[in-house]
């Protein structure tokens, strides 16, 4: 009988921890909201700036997809939502930067890193990647190279 | 506008982040710990505040 009670215990939290939630389309600014909460950009820019700063010797920062202010309709076929080319960049503090800012963001962030060569080698070559991630709609939050 | 703003505005930065998360995923639904896995907050503040928007409708359960 007490063995019976327990198990019954243990099923219920089980199942309470299984709930899943969603937003509700019939909240009655089910709209308003939506278009106030994806108006904010999703991380703050100064304190993105400050940290890839100090990541190493940032060179460049452009952002694009999912950072680029939009009104919901995700720009899913950006080459990289965040792209950084700096020289000593400390992969210790680039992990937890993006670990953090995946959560700001809540969604998972393409990422692109190059040093300073590299990038140099590949933009003055005409390099796919570079063309299409500068060429498209993007913010460069950083810029030392005078691009 | 800075996501600063609307915290503010609302008065807990947990509840924005959620309501970010949600409507970036629209119309994804997600348990308490994945929540909290993917907003880096603690999962009895998420709790609390799902139970607000739960009252106001502006969230709803989804039952497996």
């Amino acid at each position: 009988m007490k063995k019976y009670r327990i198990r019954k215990k243990t099923k219920k939290i089980i199942r309470t921890d299984k709930t899943r939630w969603s937003l509700n389309p019939d909240f009655e600014f089910f709209n308003e909201l939506r278009n106030l909460i994806l108006k904010s950009s999703p991380a703050e820019k100064d304190k993105m700036i400050k940290k890839i700063l100090g990541l190493g010797r940032v060179k460049l920062a452009v952002t694009s997809g999912i950072f680029l202010e939009n009104t919901g309709s995700d720009l899913y076929d950006t080459v990289a939502d965040l792209f950084i080319v700096g020289d000593d960049i400390s992969k210790k503090k680039l992990r937890a930067f993006l670990v953090a800012l995946e959560a700001e963001v809540g969604k998972e962030i393409k990422f692109t890193l190059m040093d300073k060569d590299e990038f140099q080698y590949r933009h003055g070559m005409f390099d796919r990647f570079i063309r299409v991630l500068l060429e498209g709609p993007h913010e460069k939050i950083i810029n030392k190279l005078g691009l | 506008m800075s996501s600063n703003t609307l915290d503010k505005l609302f008065g807990s930065r947990v509840r924005v982040k959620l309501l970010k998360f949600l409507f970036r995923n629209y119309p994804g639904n997600f348990s308490v710990q994945e929540l909290s896995k993917r907003i880096q907050e603690p999962v009895d503040d998420i709790k609390k505040e799902l139970s607000l928007l739960d009252k106001l409708e502006t969230i709803k359960k989804i039952r497996n």
